[in-house]
């Protein structure tokens, strides 16, 4: 091309900088749109994989109905294609969190690996076990070092529950003791797992509300020690490299998965030999304890038997004991009464014979009157004649003393004769002298014969006869001692004689008068006999008083031996009682040990059968598609690329009539140049590319633009929207921009543009170069259908007139403006109504259709009497009414057994009250339906799932803890469909009901309301949770706060939706203004001349624009209604049916926000209107 | 005092750091019911008079007095007034809305001013009774320009300002016009002020104000102007 040509290009650019403009920004607008909204799931899928790949997902996952071992796993890695296997242990219990109750899932988590891990990015977390798969971010605190330690989410705030808080196991889905060491866990970190991206649940399970609400992890030895592993990961070699979703990552997974499918049966069956194998061990342990202990306890309860005999014989020999006693004490008081008896003849014995005796001796003159006095007159009676008897006796003695003396006097004078040689009756002084005088002579011959014997001549004889001599002088001397001697004697035996003469003369003197000796001695044996009656009697007496001493003490030891004997025989009983007591204890013990035996027995015999029974296990291959999470994250993908292809449109279109006008009315300008140039000689092509090269330069421009910055912010904006419900961390800054979509997008931008040039363009230059030199004839004023009604037209002022003929003279601008405005209103309602209806999921669902705002549930062991009490308890509260029993069942809906299920809450009221508490009726006419028993009222959404009608058959099925259908599926007929927002249920009457179950059904769910009030509500759950057998308390309000959380989402694409719409209204009316004004500026500035003040000069151009707009208001609120609901069915999931109209408010929103940019427009255009100079007026036509 | 007076009036442009002075002390004045041309070749700055006049554009300085109301130093907004009520205005390529019918384009003018004619009286009054419903495009030049001249005067202005009122016309329909504005002068009695550069006009004026390079080089009054049909250019 030449370079003037360039040059002109440029500067008709640079002339016309508002009109590049507009192209550049519609087209960017058109292409950023299209391309950013479709790299939006691309992107979202690229974040997910990247998360997938950096934390090691799994790609598979191995369920088994029985678990696996370590062995399982080494056995799962050998099939071909499998990287890496984990085995990992998960079980959901309800479980108590703050002031909440709610289902969680507990997992175990190797926490060595995740200790060893280290996380790089936002996405990924190295570790150099490859076994480690699922890895976890820990985002706060620590990882679990202790069996009662956890860590929670850190995606999804619980109110209450953070680092520290302890959150409490109350009961599983399976028996928590079998499977938990620990029953409360502390939590002590918090953590993000690439298994749970979908923070709105953490997936499904059979407990509560059948959502899991929270998710821990545990360490390893949190589970109880040989609890087999729940589920097996694995990875897929080649996987990673492939993004998680697309066909040839699910490919080659599902060629990996056929293979285990393939080794499924085997693997089942060796788990099943571990596990009988296994169980079989243990049984026969137990079987051997339950033996020996029940020898145990036989021994010791025939040890107790044995003392109980022993006891028993000890209690016989007492009371023989006893019995002997009595029959002693008996036998005592007989003897004692006989005793008493004699005592009383003795006693009569010892008083007749007394009286006897004291008339005796009164007889005798001894006056008497009891035994003593008698004794004392006898005894002096006895004295008396005792000394009277002593006085002959010593009268007796004194004469027998002088007879002896008289003797020894004879003797002692014998004596002394004897010795003097005297002969008798010669004095005693003679015989002394006679012997005196012997003496001498002998004493003298003595003296001289010794003289003689001295001589020493003396013979013999002479000695001899001198020592004779000697010796009769020394006899004699002793003969004259002892006559002295007798002497002295003699002359005191005399006197004495002389004395006891004397004495006795007086002794006979006085004995004179005395009776004899005789009479004497005879009185004597008197008394003595009288005596020894006395001391008879008395000794009798004393006899008597002994035997009353020893019959009263036999009396006293009778009773003393009664008492003891009563003593012992309470003693006794006592024993007895004992006794029979210990024999009831021993046989209840007998007889509760024998049926504990028994219970054990027959548990014993059970688990040996259960062990006979055990199936080889079922065993599930589940791939990422079965994991909510990931799937419901890949499906919101999905469906952000399907609204990406189909939201984008407007903006093409609009594109193109921007294009297309504004090109017309630059070819218009432009048309002397074009007939100069072609009287240059040109030719068309030549001269089109002008144009076109100008609409490609705008286009291009704006499709390189709007391409870079959307497919950037927009992107980040939807992912952000989303990462408040899903935990999949954004793409770093700046996210890819897919080249096959940037040049769809920007090829379409700038084709759309350049073919509305080429027919602009293409028109102009058919005519001949001298009919464009000049200018084109104004287009003829026309009149329109509204002048023939003459009383409206009449009466509107001429400016009205003018603007109604301009309405319909300009076409392409009408399109342009309308399509454009319309768009706009379109986008609107489109956020509005987005908004609306997924608001009125919440505002459809909880007023209008669900009454009741408090759910109590019972445990699944919970009797009817549990229940009773539950409601009279409520019923007690005075908080509490509308109260309603339902019985709740998880199950399955579908019409086909082989094909696709949706998980059904089904609902079974206990009576026809349900319709207190729900309204069921008809969505569009509000028209009731009645609940019978043999209803079954499908919610509407399930209905539109399966096209089921009222007449129409649903299968419900069974399912199993995994949540696999299970069964044929039982066949109802459907009643009524009724309007609903939250969930997919089914509501089935009893009879009905009937036909699925013939279970007695608990009713074990209660629907009613409590007073809103904040205080009330708690202290009321409070009181719930503490009750025997509720199992979880739920306040709607929570749950609608939940959903207001997760909805927020939408708030966001609502901004981005007005600010879109803000962004085409801008460009249209902007456009539209800048060539009104431009062709019409002759107009205005005669208008001006003619004295138009500025408001009406304003008035008389913008009416026009503001009418148009008006109009593409009106049509856009049209168009917005078929969009939203595209968009609504399309973005709709399973779980939830979005509100089907789109509120008054957001119509009166959308069209008075279309409308204030269109003000806020023409305000901004007043300025190009001021500027229209009143001499181009005057000017000439071109 | 004269009706129209101008009085040392001066109009300066700025181009850049160039000042051009487009009108240099312009002194002139009209009578009531006069009809005047205003004669001069291109650029001499009878255009700039005709705007000032008009009150599209203000003096830089110097007096200009209509019917004793100054003119020069009125605000926008005062001057919008005073187009809107005082002049009635008749443009070279008659400036008519192509959407409203002639009626339609009489109003147009009528009805925002204090008390206009009535608009069919004057369509009629300009010879076109029967055309009234039709649209510019479908009559020809002298009728559009007379539907000008009719939404000029529907107004009753005190001032008919007409430029180059036959300068897109044919020499016979030209004539009809200069005729139209002579009669109406004379028998409206409306002040009828011309603007041209042919002079050949100056003969059925009553007043001639010549300009040149900026000043009325001659004012001069026609005590017996010719008619409008006679004249010959």
């Amino acid at each position: 091309m030449r370079r003037a040509y360039v040059t002109e290009i440029l500067r008709s650019i640079k002339g016309s900088l508002g009109r590049f403009l507009a192209i550049t920004g519609i087209v960017a607008l058109g292409c950023g749109f299209y391309a950013g909204l479709l790299m939006c799931g691309p992107d979202m899928r690229a974040a997910a994989d990247a998360l997938y790949d950096g934390t090691n997902l799994y790609d598979i996952r191995l369920v088994s109905t029985m678990g696996f071992t370590r062995a399982d796993a080494e056995r799962v890695r050998d099939v071909a294609g499998v990287r890496a296997s984990m085995p990992a242990i998960s079980v959901d219990a309800m479980a108590r969190l703050g002031e909440e109750q709610m289902a969680v899932r507990i997992g175990s988590l190797d926490i060595d690996a995740a200790k060893a891990s280290e996380s790089q990015g936002a996405s990924a977390i190295l570790s150099d076990d490859g076994s480690y798969l699922n890895r976890v971010f820990l985002r706060e605190g620590h990882w679990p070092s202790a069996a009662d330690e956890c860590v929670i989410t850190a995606d999804k705030a619980v109110a209450g529950i953070g680092i520290g808080d302890t959150i409490e196991a109350i009961y599983g889905s399976v028996s928590l003791d079998e499977v938990l060491v620990s029953r409360t866990f502390k939590v002590v970190g918090t953590v993000s797992s690439p298994s749970y991206p979908y923070t709105g649940s953490f997936g499904s399970t059979t407990l509560g509300s059948g959502m899991i609400g929270e998710y821990l992890y545990v360490a390893q030895d949190a589970f109880v020690e040989d609890v087999p592993y729940t589920e097996m990961y694995l990875t897929v070699e080649g996987a990673d490299s492939l993004e998680s979703g697309s066909d040839a990552y699910q490919e080659l997974v599902d060629e990996v998965t056929a293979r285990l499918e393939e080794h499924e049966d085997e693997l089942a069956q060796a788990r099943h030999d571990d596990l009988v194998s296994a169980a079989q061990a243990t049984l026969d342990e137990r079987k051997a304890e339950f033996e020996r202990e029940r020898a145990d306890a036989q021994r010791e309860l025939d040890a107790a038997k044995e003392k109980l005999d022993a006891a028993a014989q000890e209690i016989a020999d007492g009371e023989q004991e006893y019995a002997d006693g009595l029959a002693q004490l008996e036998q005592s008081r007989v003897q004692l009464e006989e005793g008493q008896r004699q005592l009383e003849a003795g006693e009569a014995q010892v008083a007749s014979g007394t009286s006897e005796l004291l008339a005796q001796l009164s007889s005798q003159g001894m006056q008497a009157s009891t035994l003593a006095e008698a004794r004392a007159a006898l005894e002096r009676s006895r004295d008396q004649v005792s000394e009277g008897i002593g006085s002959v006796a010593a009268l007796e003695a004194a004469s027998n003393y002088v007879d002896e003396l008289k003797a020894k006097v004879a003797r002692y004078e014998d004596f002394i004769a004897e010795l003097s040689g005297e002969p008798l009756g010669t004095s005693i002084e003679q015989a002394r002298a006679a012997l005196a005088t012997a003496l001498e002579t002998t004493r003298e011959l003595a003296a001289e014969l010794e003289e003689l014997a001295e001589d020493p001549e003396a013979e013999d004889a002479v000695v001899r006869s001198a020592a004779w001599m000697a010796e009769q002088a020394r006899q004699l001397e002793t003969r004259l001692v002892q006559l002295d001697h007798y002497a002295e004697l003699l002359l005191q035996a005399r006197e004495d004689l002389a004395s006891a003469q004397q004495e006795l003369a007086q002794l006979e003197e006085q004995l004179a008068s005395a009776p004899s000796r005789e009479e004497l001695e005879a009185t004597r044996t008197r008394i003595a006999e009288g005596l020894s009656a006395v001391s008879q009697l008395e000794a009798a007496q004393r006899q008597v008083e002994s035997s009353r001493t020893t019959i009263a003490e036999g009396w006293r030891q009778l009773a003393a031996g009664q008492d003891e004997l009563a003593a012992g025989k309470e003693k006794l009983d006592a024993g007895r009682r004992e006794y029979e007591e210990g024999l009831a204890t021993y046989e209840k013990s007998r007889a509760e040990a024998q049926s504990a035996f028994d219970d054990a027995q027959r548990q014993l015999d059970e688990a040996q059968e259960r062990i006979d029974t055990i199936e080889v296990p079922d065993l599930y291959v589940l791939d990422r598609t079965k994991s909510e999470g990931a799937a419901t994250y890949h499906a919101d993908t999905m469906r952000m690329d399907s609204i990406a292809a189909v939201f984008p449109f407007i903006f093409f279109l609009v594109a193109a009539l921007v294009a297309l006008t504004t090109m017309t009315r630059m070819v218009e300008d432009d048309r002397v140049s074009i007939g100069t140039h072609k009287a240059l000689g040109y030719d068309t092509a030549q001269i089109a590319a002008k144009y076109l090269a100008y609409a490609s330069a705008a286009a291009v421009t704006g499709a390189a633009i709007g391409i870079a910055a959307l497919s950037q912010v927009l992107p980040i904006v939807v992912t952000s929207a989303y990462s408040i419900i899903y935990a999949i961390p954004l793409q770093a800054f700046p996210l890819p921009v897919s080249v096959p979509i940037a040049l769809r997008s920007g090829l379409l931008g700038v084709g759309v543009t350049l073919l509305a040039t080429w027919g602009a363009v293409v028109s102009s230059l058919r005519e001949a170069p001298a009919t464009l030199m000049l200018p084109r004839a104004p287009a003829a004023g026309k009149r329109i259908l509204l002048e023939r009604v003459t009383p409206i037209w009449s009466r509107m002022s001429f400016s009205w007139k003018v603007t109604c003929r301009n309405l319909f003279r300009y076409k392409r601008r009408l399109f342009m403006t309308v399509i454009g405005i319309s768009g706009c209103t379109a986008l609107l309602l489109v956020g509005f109504g987005l908004h609306d209806s997924i608001w009125d999921i919440i505002d459809g669902q909880y007023g209008p259709i669900i009454h009741y705002d408090t759910t109590v549930a019972l445990d699944d062991d919970a009797t009817e009497l549990d229940a009773r009490d539950l409601v009279d308890y409520l019923e007690g509260t005075g908080e509490v009414t509308g109260i309603v029993r339902v019985q709740q069942e998880n199950m399955q809906a579908g019409v086909d057994a082989k094909g696709e299920t949706i998980r059904v809450s089904v609902v079974i009221p206990q009576d026809e009250h349900i319709t207190d508490v729900i309204t069921f009726r008809d969505r569009r006419t509000h028209e009731e339906h009645a609940f019978a028993e043999n209803s079954v009222m499908l919610t509407e959404k399930l209905s539109l799932k399966y096209g089921l009608a009222p007449g129409d058959t649903v299968l419900l099925f069974d399912q199993d803890e995994i949540g696999n259908v299970r069964g044929e599926g039982h066949p109802l007929t459907v009643t009524a469909v009724a309007e609903n927002y939250v969930g997919n249920l089914v509501y089935v009457g009893r009879d009905a009901w009937a036909s699925v179950s013939d279970k007695t059904l608990p009713f074990s769910t209660v629907f009613a309301s409590t007073t809103p009030d904040d205080a009330v509500r708690s202290a009321l759950a409070e009181d719930l949770h503490g009750r025997e057998g509720v199992s979880t308390v739920v306040f709607t309000d929570e749950t609608i706060n939940l959903y207001r959380n997760m909805l927020s989402v939408v708030d966001m694409i609502v901004v981005v939706l007005i600010v879109s719409a803000g962004a085409l209204a801008f460009i249209v009316l902007y456009n539209l203004t800048n060539i009104n004004i431009s062709e019409r500026v002759r107009e205005i500035a005669s208008l001006k001349v003619l004295g138009f003040t500025r408001g009406e000069v304003y008035a008389y151009i913008f009416r026009e624009i503001a009418i148009l707009a008006l109009l593409g208001d009106v049509l856009g609120l049209g168009l917005g209604i078929l969009l939203e609901r595209f968009v609504v069915t399309t973005a709709e999931v399973d779980y939830v049916m979005f509100g089907r109209s789109i509120h008054p408010a957001s119509f009166g929103w959308s069209f008075a926000l279309t409308m204030l940019f269109t003000l806020l427009i023409l305000f901004l255009m007043r300025h190009k209107l001021n500027r229209v100079d009143m001499v181009e007026s005057l000017k000439s036509v071109e | 005092m004269a009706f129209v007076e101008f009085i040392d009036v001066t109009k300066t442009y700025h181009s850049g750091s160039v000042e051009v002075h487009a009108v240099n002390g312009m002194t002139f004045s009209m009578e009531r019911g006069e009809l005047v041309v205003i004669v001069g070749p291109s650029g001499a700055g009878k255009t700039t008079v005709l705007n000032m006049l008009g009150g599209m554009d203000s003096a830089t300085s110097g007096t200009i007095l209509l019917d004793g109301r100054k003119i020069s130093g009125l605000s926008e907004r005062e001057l919008t007034l005073y187009r809107r009520h005082d002049i009635g205005f008749v443009f070279q390529f008659y400036n008519l809305v192509q959407n409203l019918t002639a009626l339609e384009n009489v109003e147009l003018a009528s009805q925002i001013c204090r008390d206009p004619l009535p608009a069919d009286q004057v369509l009629e009054q300009v010879g076109l009774a029967d055309r009234m419903d039709n649209f510019p495009a479908q009559l020809s030049g002298g009728e559009q320009q007379r539907v000008a001249i009719a939404r000029a005067l529907a107004k009753n202005p005190k001032l008919l300002l007409c430029d180059e009122p036959t300068g897109a016309l044919d020499y016979q329909t030209g004539k009809q016009i200069l005729k139209l504005l002579q009669d109406t002068c004379r028998t409206t009695g409306h002040t009828v002020a011309i603007v041209t550069h042919n002079s050949a006009f100056t003969q059925i004026a009553d007043r001639v104000i010549e300009v040149r390079e900026g000043r009325a080089a001659r004012e001069q009054t026609n005590e017996h102007p010719a008619d409008a049909l006679v004249v010959e250019w």
